[in-house]
């Protein structure tokens, strides 16, 4: 069967009444995360996971993809009515979307930021749809060895890229790779670091790890905060139609595509994600604007620039996902944690084994960011609503729900225990400046790596004859050089008095 | 101002502690027989690596406590709630080790109605409010319940008293 068939296919089952009712639910709950300042898009997809274990693999990974595009593109409706960045994507939205409506132009800068997260989104899913196969042909040949050296590649971009100080990126992804040894080892089965504990025979589970780095530390961040006041919402009437004009639209087509193409670059790339992407082509937009004067007061240029990318990158991301089964972000963590649920293995393989999975999730991108268009531009009203849910009341409701998600996934109270140490752990990390991206990824891919290690060495006898692999070295000295690069970089930042 | 000033050096002995403790688990674990990498090499790795990078981070830390004391000087207090945040989390780890043995539903409303008292504004600790946080425990307990049960097909503790619905 080929592609378009497949993608055929995909289309009239995600079409069916049933799936298209949870993803329109998925997109709905995913931007309720993604607007509320404090909540982020991992967190939705945390939570959803365990709701998806009685669907089939299809329409539950449907789903995570449904809250995935929600929770992305819904931090700009906080981002432009409260000055106040509903996830980190949308960073710069701020900048140039809450001006715009503190000038009474809410609703226009609401429509921009609407109208271009689908645009980006489309751009990027045409870009994942056909091009994702095509790699996952050429991943298909890896053996063992560049299957290492990809991890170890991707692991260090990580731990360089999310955190911007080596040293410490490097020692929050170890802490990860450390809670991968917990358990039985892979090829042999040996019993490591379990302290007789019969629960910890099958390490820590996945899903328990990721609820507790994402949901339960940032509620403890929460607690900690002051509240300073509840923050002025700015009123808006729903447009009518798109609320753009052709001529609008027009105008800002180059600007798009340029923000579109950076957000997909750094989406593909491990370790960067949504808010880099949304930043660095809002500063390109600026740069490259006959006008950069009035960026920061209310140009919908800025406005334009932050949303496509952020949603770009949503594409991007899964790219490296689907094909080589290494998230880049924290939100392509979670959906690795959906995949391990179903009990597929993300990577070139599921391009053959589970085709319907693969295209299912390309025809539910399009269906999905399709929802959000419609959902976005007229239920802006009732969003808007939920901003004013108290922190203190929603905040705790929230970790019962995370409780209750690790408790679903084995039916033990010693996951929502091991949830609530990941929740500390997390929550600590945020205090001594450390990120807690590296950290998830070296414990999804950790594991990963220390089996291509052995079975390579199994097969090759001795890690040297890994260097005779052309495309093991590739990774493998980009990866060295990277190291280098950034060491050489932070001295140089010191010399002229950046403190790091 | 304490974890900006210390987060470094606690971060560095916190990871040093941490790899020697891998690092002797590690040598505890038997060799493989046939292949030369067995199940104690990747502990190993993992364990001085770290213990290299967090030596490197103290001393990096030491030498450079004067440069970085300047800029703290210049840096915004920070204001943390740190009352709110100690309580909630011991509600928290009751909360979790008495959920098998007391059941989901009342361990739920025994946490929620204290955490949404501990967070909410000091100015709304009053008792209208507070019947509010109650009833609003006890409906979203028994929505979470109902939800998981049926909906989902999940079947959280029972606890003391087993519900049949």
């Amino acid at each position: 069967m080929n592609e378009f068939a497949q993608l055929g296919n995909a289309f009239l089952a995600v079409c069916h009444p049933a799936s298209l009712m949870f993803m329109f639910a998925g997109v709905i709950i995913g931007i309720i995360f993604g607007a509320i300042p404090g909540l982020s898009a991992s967190m939705a997809v945390a939570l959803m996971l365990p709701l998806t274990f009685s669907m089939s693999a299809v329409l539950g990974m449907n789903v995570l993809v449904a809250v995935y595009i929600g929770g992305i593109s819904g931090g700009l409706i906080s981002a432009i009515l409260l000055n106040m960045p509903g996830t980190a994507s949308s960073i710069a939205t701020c900048f140039d979307g809450h001006p715009m409506a503190m000038n009474g132009q809410a609703s226009k800068a609401l429509s921009y930021g609407i109208v271009f997260s689908f645009v980006g989104s489309v751009f990027s899913f045409i870009f994942l749809t056909f091009f994702a196969p095509k790699l996952a042909d050429i991943a298909l040949k890896f053996t063992p060895a560049e299957n290492f050296g990809i991890c170890f590649f991707a692991l260090t971009m990580v731990a360089i890229l999310a955190s911007g100080n080596l040293l410490r990126g490097l020692l929050s992804g170890l802490l990860g790779l450390m809670f991968t040894q917990v358990g039985m080892s892979p090829i042999d089965g040996t019993v490591r670091f379990t302290f007789g504990n019969p629960n910890m025979m099958a390490g820590f589970n996945t899903l328990t790890t990721l609820i507790g780095i994402f949901a339960i530390s940032e509620i403890l961040i929460t607690a900690e905060t002051k509240f300073s006041g509840d923050a002025k919402i700015i009123q808006v009437e729903p447009p009518k139609g798109l609320g753009l004009t052709w001529a609008e639209f027009k105008y800002q087509i180059p600007n798009a595509f340029r923000s579109a193409l950076i957000g997909l670059g750094i989406g593909i790339l491990p370790g960067i994600g949504g808010s880099t992407s949304g930043m660095l082509s809002y500063v390109t937009a600026k740069n490259s604007s006959k006008y950069p004067e009035k960026f920061g007061h209310g140009c919908p240029d800025g406005v334009v620039a932050t949303e496509t990318a952020n949603n770009a990158t949503i594409g991007g991301a899964l790219i490296p996902l689907l094909v080589l089964g290494i998230p880049g972000d924290g939100v392509t963590a979670m959906m690795l944690g959906g995949f391990l649920i179903h009990g597929l293995s993300a990577g070139p393989l599921l391009f053959v084994k589970n085709a319907d999975v693969v295209y299912g999730i390309f025809a539910a991108c399009m269906v999905c960011i399709t929802i959000m268009l419609l959902v976005e531009t007229w239920g802006i009203k009732y969003f808007v609503r939920l901003l004013k849910i108290p922190k203190h009341i929603l905040m705790p409701c929230i970790l019962v729900l995370c409780c209750v998600g690790a408790y679903a996934t084995n039916n033990r109270v010693f996951d929502v225990q091991s949830t609530i140490l990941f929740g500390v752990i997390g929550y600590l990390y945020h205090k001594l400046g450390l990120q807690t991206t590296p950290f998830v990824l070296c414990f999804l891919v950790g594991g990963m790596m220390e089996t291509y290690l052995r079975r390579g060495i199994m097969t090759y006898k001795s890690f040297g004859a890994f260097f005779q692999r052309p495309i093991f070295d590739v990774f493998f000295f980009v990866a060295i050089a990277i190291v280098i690069w950034s060491v050489i970089k932070s001295n140089r930042d010191r010399k002229q008095g950046k403190v790091i | 101002m304490f974890w900006r000033k210390y987060r470094d050096y606690l971060s560095s002995i916190f990871f040093i502690a941490i790899s020697l403790f891998m690092i002797y688990m590690a040598r505890l674990l038997p060799k493989s027989k046939v292949m030369s990498i067995g199940p104690d090499f990747m502990p190993t790795v993992i364990g001085v690596t770290t213990l290299i990078l967090a030596v490197l981070l103290l001393i990096l830390t030491v030498m450079r406590t004067k440069e970085r004391e300047t800029a703290l000087a210049k840096a915004e207090p920070e204001d943390f709630d740190y009352r709110r945040m100690l309580y909630s989390l011991v509600l928290i780890l009751i909360y979790v080790f008495i959920m098998q043995p007391v059941g989901f539903i009342l361990s739920t409303i025994i946490y929620l109605i204290p955490q949404f008292l501990v967070l909410a504004p000091d100015e709304e600790r009053n008792k209208k409010e507070a019947i509010k946080l109650v009833v609003i425990s006890i409906i979203f307990t028994i929505i979470v319940f109902l939800l998981f049960r049926y909906g989902f097909k999940i079947v959280l503790p029972a606890g003391l008293f087993t519900i049949k619905l």
